[in-house]
């Protein structure tokens, strides 16, 4: 009973303290598919490698998505045209180098700084490094989905094999007020603009709550694990986990792939383990748990094949890993 | 989106709301969020209530703009939402208990990075346990604090295999939400009687001097205690 007791403080504390940031960043990100258009953005992003990662890698702060919205938003920049390091560099910076969750994540641990900075300088690394080597691959559309590859442009640099007619575009389009026209194949993530003002903001407060019903739901699991493992999982088996150099980082780097916690609320889930875990464990969970999840996997794959998939996230790993494990060992 | 959705939703502000009117926020959370949590009850609440006045005016809203995979069957979320939030609504949550600090083991390493700013309250009796607690972890001789007063408010905490006239004083010490909170103590030497007089998560005020003395085996402060008396729990249980 008195167990009992104990995670279901633990249970709600977490959730009261986590579900203002999830309303925030659901708010944020629904406002931002709706009115914000980040092709605007493709003109000032730079297209060298490296700095197209690093770039990619702090548009988050521009846009503030966490995991969960920035895959749609990868894809629109991605059939527009931008760099393979800008769009993964973008995938798996964006959900972490972003106001709601450095915020969050100063809340949860506001004792110890090292977690905050840790976060966020570890995610760029990873980030920046991942997204370099992907643009080796100059013409990305052999790893997305044929869908996707589809309505992408080919890459600027390469010479056309056929004369391309610039100033005529072809295809169907949708007809829209003003003259303006919108290609077919993008009206799925584009119907919004054929609302009129009322109509979009009211597509906003409706995304914002189909949003929050579905990552509260998710939201409420994740606690539900976390207060279970605190409450019913003997101290000496967490402790003989969490203190460990290598397995603390493992078992946490498990835990942020199984446990779909979305980003912006994820350091209070760490925070509930911070007393038992190694901080560089704490650090792998919250660098490499944004960048892959059940959930995020399923977003992915809409966008890219299976096999970039895997690499992606075997890259993202195994780097965290080396990270972390690094730091619990020298620092 | 349809009005059972709504209700899940508006459910979690309400209980948000509840927690705030009745006080138990304080168990819950650092007191610096409450403005955080006050504000997403009442925008959950508005923003619900007042879509669902938007829907019953005007049926047939559009729905969301499909994000892609789903990781839960749609029913799921407001399934958890709002049981969740029944649960929450029926159950009044409750500090941790002595058992809780005690299998932590946290009350006699005081290994946790305490924040690395704080200021040395003057006057000993007005230290509270956390800054008495701070202090030795600042500076950690015992002898320095040998025959200071105190004056410290806490919960009973029986470890075992302790002498017959000790016990522990402590209090749960927050700096996000419970999920973090750990336990911090002194241990209480009584000049006559037993330490079992007291049951575990009585809470005392304990006044008295500050003496060293063995602990498991290492010169520790020790409260000496002079005057006992029990107190109410406090509606704000944590320190900071």
């Amino acid at each position: 009973m008195a167990a009992l007791q104990q995670g279901l403080t633990l249970f709600f504390s977490l959730l009261v303290e986590a579900i203002p940031f999830l309303l925030l960043g659901v708010l944020f990100s629904s406002i931002l598919l709706l009115w914000v258009e980040p092709e605007q953005l493709l003109k000032i992003l730079p297209r060298h490698p490296l700095g197209g990662a690093v770039a990619g890698a702090v548009l988050g702060c521009l846009l503030p998505v966490c995991e969960c919205g920035n895959v749609p938003v990868a894809r629109r920049l991605l059939t527009q045209g931008i760099p393979a390091s800008v769009a993964v560099g973008f995938l798996l910076g964006a959900p972490t180098i972003n106001p709601i969750v450095i915020w969050s994540t100063w809340v949860a641990f506001r004792d110890q700084p090292l977690m905050v900075w840790g976060r966020v300088g570890l995610t760029l690394l990873v980030a920046v490094v991942v997204g370099w080597v992907f643009s080796v691959q100059k013409d990305l559309r052999p790893f997305l989905q044929p869908a996707v590859a589809q309505v992408m442009p080919p890459p600027m640099n390469q010479p056309q094999r056929e004369p391309m007619l610039a100033g005529v575009p072809t295809g169907n389009f949708f007809a829209l007020s003003g003259g303006k026209a919108l290609p077919l194949e993008t009206t799925g993530w584009n119907a919004s603009r054929l609302l009129s003002r009322r109509g979009r903001w009211q597509m906003v407060w409706v995304n914002a709550l189909t949003e929050l019903r579905e990552l509260g739901g998710v939201l409420i699991l994740g606690t539900a694990v976390a207060a279970a493992i605190q409450v019913f999982t003997p101290r000496e088996v967490i402790l003989g986990l969490g203190q460990g150099p290598v397995t603390s980082v493992v078992a946490m780097l498990v835990l942020g792939t199984v446990v779909s916690i979305c980003s912006t609320v994820d350091a209070f889930f760490a925070l509930s383990f911070a007393g038992s875990f190694t901080a560089g464990a704490l650090l792998a969970f919250l660098v490499f748990g944004p960048m892959v999840d059940l959930k995020g996997v399923s977003l992915l794959l809409t966008v890219f094949r299976p096999r970039a998939v895997l690499y992606l996230f075997l890259l993202a790993g195994l780097l965290t890993f080396v990270l972390t494990l690094a730091m619990n060992l020298y620092l | 989106m349809n009005g059972l959705d709504l209700l899940a939703i508006s459910a979690w502000g309400v209980l948000l709301l509840k927690y705030w009117l009745t006080g138990q926020l304080a168990v819950l959370i650092h007191p610096n969020y409450f403005p955080l949590t006050v504000g997403a009850g009442f925008l959950l609440v508005g923003l619900t209530v007042w879509q669902g006045w938007v829907r019953w005016r005007e049926p047939g809203q559009p729905q969301a703009v499909a994000p892609g995979g789903q990781l839960l069957p749609r029913s799921w979320g407001r399934f958890l939402l709002l049981s969740t939030a029944v649960v929450g609504l029926i159950v009044t949550p409750r500090p941790f208990t002595s058992q809780v600090a005690l299998e932590s083991g946290e009350l006699w390493n005081m290994t946790r990075t305490l924040p690395q700013q704080f200021r040395p309250v003057s006057r000993p009796e007005e230290r509270s346990l956390v800054d008495w607690v701070r202090l030795l972890n600042t500076y950690p001789e015992p002898d320095a604090y040998q025959g200071q007063k105190a004056k410290v408010q806490g919960f009973v905490v029986h470890p075992p295999e302790s002498p017959v006239n000790r016990f522990f004083i402590a209090r749960f010490v927050v700096t996000c939400c419970a999920a973090d909170a750990y336990p911090v103590g002194l241990p209480v030497d009584m000049r006559e009687g037993t330490a079992q007089t007291y049951k575990a998560d009585t809470w005392l005020e304990i006044q008295g001097q500050m003496a060293t003395g063995q602990v498991k085996g290492q010169r520790r402060l020790i409260l000496k205690a002079d005057k006992i008396t029990p107190i109410k729990p406090p509606a704000n249980p944590y320190l900071y």
